[in-house]
């Protein structure tokens, strides 16, 4: 039943990171190195996404892809980070159900 | 309005804006209004007047990429400090520490996603006044009804409209200029992207997985023009073209005049420079410092049995 649960919650989310899976692999290499931050806004968008869902997440790689133009300083530009994340990331990315404590 | 072409208003407001500015131009200068020739000049126009405003942009990146030469020697001591380590621990290191001093020292050489995610929504945008000139849609700003249906019924060379696609014509002259377009496209694209990966990189960012990646796409590329091309508006298409070509061209003079230092471009500067006798001054100490971190293997030799030296001997 929460296994069902979480699916559905974390859908959205995970088709965002789908997405921007999607983007990473084959329009970000088009591009070349570009961002002025590191993390660079396609990495910072997917863990934004992952953590804090497709609504929040999204508003802050929004945030963060305004924040990136020409006469920005750049540098080390984290995602705010949640105190407390109850869901596991799988190696792609996707975001699941906790199967155990950690 | 739904919420995309409410973003989408005031860009295709602007493209329309500067649509028409270039066809009165083109009108004025003698051309026929409804040819397509003249909408095709106006499109090129277009993608002159969006490039030409990202110039400022693109000088200010190489300003900062000259002043990399500056704290080159702190790169370097960065560089030397995760030297071999290729694990995703040391490279993600490797990076933080490296945009924390292009930070600290005003040197990013970057040039930022904004822009290049702007120019998303422009071609969207054409795309969209394009559809819309199809089917005689009035535009949302300057292309009133006998622009837009003028613009609609406009075709290369009286036989090619602009708003068909590969896909869904019946004339095989638009065919032909699709083909003959998405070949130009692949082709400027391979040169551009060939001439930054082959040329205008250093050795660590082609150590990077970014450049294996860009490199398999080098050559997926042409199956992703193809199918843009035989889907898209050759409008459309001309935009994209035109701006390639832009790309190509400026990414050339750029190579040549202001190359990425350490790159084999910045050698082959100095190279040039050297032979007219005109070398900077300050390229004399790069060298040094060049020669001075040659020697200092990464890996410890392999020990090898006598007779395999032996092989590997005859093999050279």
């Amino acid at each position: 039943m929460k296994r069902i649960f979480d699916a559905v919650i974390l859908l959205p989310r995970n088709l965002l990171v789908l997405l921007l899976r999607g983007y990473r692999a084959v329009v970000s290499p088009l591009y070349g190195d570009v961002c002025r931050y590191y993390p660079s806004c396609s990495q910072y968008a997917l863990e934004a996404v992952q953590e804090h869902g497709a609504t929040v997440g999204s508003a802050l790689a929004a945030a963060r892809v305004c924040r990136c133009h020409p006469w920005a300083a750049g540098g080390v530009d984290d995602i705010p980070r949640r105190r407390r994340f109850r869901y596991r990331v799988t190696p792609f990315g996707f975001v699941v159900g906790a199967t155990r404590k950690v | 309005m739904d919420p995309i072409s409410t973003v989408l208003w005031p860009i295709k407001w602007a493209i329309e804006l500067i649509l028409v500015s270039f066809h009165t131009l083109w009108t004025a200068v003698g051309l026929d209004p409804a040819a397509g020739i003249t909408w095709v000049l106006s499109i090129v126009g277009l993608v002159i007047i969006v490039r030409a405003a990202l110039i400022p942009i693109f000088v200010k990146q190489i300003r900062s990429q000259r002043k990399m030469l500056e704290v080159a020697p702190q790169l370097k001591k960065i560089q030397d400090k995760y030297k071999g380590k290729r694990d995703q621990f040391s490279r993600e290191a490797m990076s933080r520490e490296t945009m924390e001093l292009y930070k600290r020292t005003g040197t990013n050489p970057l040039a930022s996603c904004l822009p290049l995610l702007l120019q998303m929504p422009i071609f969207f945008g054409l795309f969209s006044v394009l559809n819309d000139a199809q089917h005689a849609k009035v535009g949302v700003g300057f292309l009133n009804e006998k622009l837009a249906e003028q613009f609609g019924n406009a075709s290369l060379f009286g036989i090619a409209p602009l708003h068909d696609t590969f896909v869904n014509t019946d004339t095989a002259a638009v065919r032909i200029i699709a083909a003959v377009m998405v070949v130009l496209m692949t082709g400027s694209q391979f040169i551009t992207q060939l001439q930054i990966m082959a040329k205008n990189m250093s050795p660590e960012a082609k150590n990077s997985p970014t450049y294996r990646q860009q490199r398999i796409l080098l050559y997926l590329l042409p199956l992703v023009f193809a199918f843009s091309g035989v889907t898209f508006p050759l409008g459309v298409m001309f935009y994209w073209l035109t701006s390639n070509f832009w790309t190509m061209g400026q990414q050339f003079l750029v190579i040549r005049n202001m190359p990425t230092p350490g790159s084999d471009a910045a050698k082959a500067r100095e190279a040039r420079l050297a032979k007219k006798g005109k070398l900077p001054k300050n390229a004399a100490p790069e060298e040094e410092a060049a020669a001075v971190e040659a020697p200092k293997p990464v890996q410890r030799q392999q020990p090898v049995g006598k007779n395999r030296a032996k092989k590997a001997g005859v093999k050279k």
